[in-house]
């Protein structure tokens, strides 16, 4: 099916977005080629290393592993969806400013799994952090940073 | 509305378009059948999503105690369901041990059980507890029990046009159950995987074993089970339900294990899952 | 990887090469063979279509005789591929005849095969399985054409 190509229509941060791709399209495919929204990374492809990760209705999913015709009608949120929310703001800047950022590829997926843990675990401990995390690889920076800039933002937001 | 993609609000839908359109693929989670799509293993000319038929999803306490899993129940609520507990807590862990949070977010129990990937999580703890997939064709619906239903290498039971609809569970009897599975990395597919249920009184122990990642299917043998009844402790006896074990297992040599290894792991998965049990029946 | 076994069949040893050697016969035979073609005095295509699980793959194959020592061997090699150069597969092969009985002959075979490309990412160790499976089926499909045969003669 890679030679016909369709136009999907599916929310994205919040707005109705419009793009053509191959029918058979990841939503991956998608952000990136159909809108480019570049915030979101092809790694693996094959949804192991999670650089793809992004919210669909609420919940970290992979965009390599999902059909953009199968997410009509599903909000995507990416990691330049957030706006103001106060919460991805504070990892953003742990993240930034705490030395968890080396080449940045895995960064977008990891922070869409924290601001789900921190939806449902204010205040994690480290375990659970790298629980939460632990569909996101990182080969630069040894995860250390990262888990502690979780920490730090969670306890910044709850303290 | 996609061309490609269908969604079906039931099921009797789902297999009017499967009969309609026989090489359409069925798509449950995605998150292996995009993920070959994306290694260019298949190429559909359509698929039937799965996601919009009601009946398909949740976990459901029935009258006679038992449990109903819709086939697209994700790996995630099959983790927390409070549910499976006691000799179907095996259930809950071989989920909450699926790949990891986000791809828990996406697979479901049907689309794994219907895939029978050797080194996948839910049939052996499936097989351990005995429970019963429920197929669904044009001509009606049928039950299989777990034992029956991998035959071959990623072959089930399942006819052409028929989808795996729900998996019975009976009812939890008091006791303790767990999964214990050997990977290289965590995230990572079995190697080899013990899924064990104890039930019954001190001195009447009954054991459920179920060994997975060493064959087409889980193995299991209950005979060499109701040998070992009340006797759970004789290391002899043991020994010989890892050696019956053994001579069902059929692996391969790949790139996580060699099938001799394989073999070699088998008792000893059985001891260290007892093990486990046995420790946390002490801390508690 | 390599792949062995050994069969006997009820049937004398001429007769097995013969039917060893018979394009009709042997597309009757391989499990998923779809079209068998002789090609020249030597050589043959064949078009095989192999499933495994839901992964179905078309192999377009061609199979040069290399040698025969009649009546005790066949060597051949076969090179191909599926999905448009996706796969690539070649294989070695050698079937040796045994007079064991009169009447009786064993046939063993053995085959160096390598599977390279989409089809080598699914996992080798599958795929020598269903190739077992695949040539077990082979064997049964083999002996029920040529035994009767043999056995009427």
């Amino acid at each position: 099916m890679s030679d016909h190509v369709e136009t999907f229509e599916i929310a994205v941060n919040g707005q109705r977005r419009r793009a053509a791709v191959e029918a058979d399209a990841t939503l991956l495919t998608w952000l990136r080629d159909g809108l480019q929204a570049t915030g979101t990374k092809r790694g693996c492809n094959q949804g192991v290393c999670g650089s793809c990760t992004v919210m669909i209705d609420g919940w970290p999913q992979r965009a390599c592993l999902s059909l953009a015709a199968a997410c009509e009608g599903r909000e995507v949120r990416t990691v330049e969806g957030y706006g103001d929310d106060a919460v991805m703001r504070t990892l953003q800047r742990r993240f930034a400013e705490g030395g968890a950022v080396q080449c940045g590829f895995c960064t977008s997926g990891m922070l869409i799994s924290a601001r789900r843990l921190l939806a449902d675990s204010p205040r994690p401990d480290e375990a659970e952090v790298r629980a939460a995390l632990s569909g996101n690889l990182c080969r630069c920076t040894g995860y250390k940073k990262i888990v502690d800039a979780v920490l730090l933002a969670a306890e910044e937001l709850a303290p | 509305m996609s061309r490609l993609l269908h969604r079906p609000g039931s099921v009797d839908e789902a297999l009017a378009l499967l009969a309609e359109r026989p090489e359409a693929r069925l798509l449950a989670g995605g998150a292996t059948l995009v993920a070959m799509r994306n290694a260019g293993l298949v190429d559909a000319s359509a698929y039937v999503a799965l996601d919009g038929i009601a009946e398909l999803r949740g976990i459901e306490q029935l009258p006679d105690g038992g449990l109903r899993i819709g086939a697209m129940t994700r790996h995630r609520e099959t983790a927390t369901c409070g549910l499976l507990r006691d000799s179907l807590e095996v259930v809950r862990r071989a989920a909450s041990m699926i790949a990891n949070p986000v791809v828990r977010n996406m697979g479901t129990m049907g689309g794994s059980v219907a895939n029978a990937d050797p080194g996948a999580d839910y049939p052996a703890a499936l097989v351990c507890v005995d429970v019963e997939l429920e197929l669904a064709g044009t001509e009606g619906r049928r039950r299989v029990p777990a034992a029956a239903f991998v035959q071959d290498w990623y072959e089930t039971a399942l006819e052409p046009g028929e989808i795996l609809t729900a998996i019975f569970l009976p009812p939890p009897r008091t006791g303790r159950s767990t999964y214990r599975k050997l990977a290289r990395v965590s995230g990572d597919y079995a190697i080899a995987s013990c899924a064990m249920a104890l039930t019954g009184g001190q001195g009447d122990e009954e054991i459920a074993v179920a060994i997975g990642g060493c064959g087409p299917g889980p193995l299991r043998d209950v005979g060499a089970e109701a040998a070992l009844r009340g006797r759970l402790d004789d290391p002899g006896a043991l020994a010989a339900l890892g050696e019956a074990l053994v001579a069902l297992a059929d692996p391969i040599d790949d790139v996580r294990a060699s099938a001799d290894y394989r073999l070699r792991v088998i008792p000893r998965l059985v001891r260290a899952t007892l093990d486990d049990l046995r420790s946390e029946r002490r801390a508690a | 990887m390599n792949l062995e076994g050994t069969f006997d069949v009820r049937a004398p040893r001429s007769l097995v090469w013969e039917k060893l050697t018979d394009p009709a016969l042997m597309a009757g035979c391989i499990p998923g063979c779809e079209e068998i073609e002789q090609l020249s005095a030597t050589s043959y295509r064949a078009v095989v279509q192999v499933k495994v699980g839901p992964i179905k793959a078309r192999f377009n194959l061609v199979t040069e005789v290399t040698r025969e020592e009649p009546p005790d061997a066949v060597y051949s090699a076969t090179r191909g591929e599926e999905g448009t150069r996706a796969s690539v597969v070649s294989a070695d092969s050698v079937v040796r005849l045994a007079e064991t009985n009169p009447g009786e002959t064993s046939v063993s075979y053995s085959s160096e095969v390598s599977v390279t490309g989409r089809l080598g990412k699914f996992g080798l160790g599958v795929m020598r399985k269903k190739a077992e499976s695949l040539s077990l089926e082979f064997v049964e499909n083999f002996k029920k054409r040529v035994e009767p045969e043999s056995a009427g003669a």
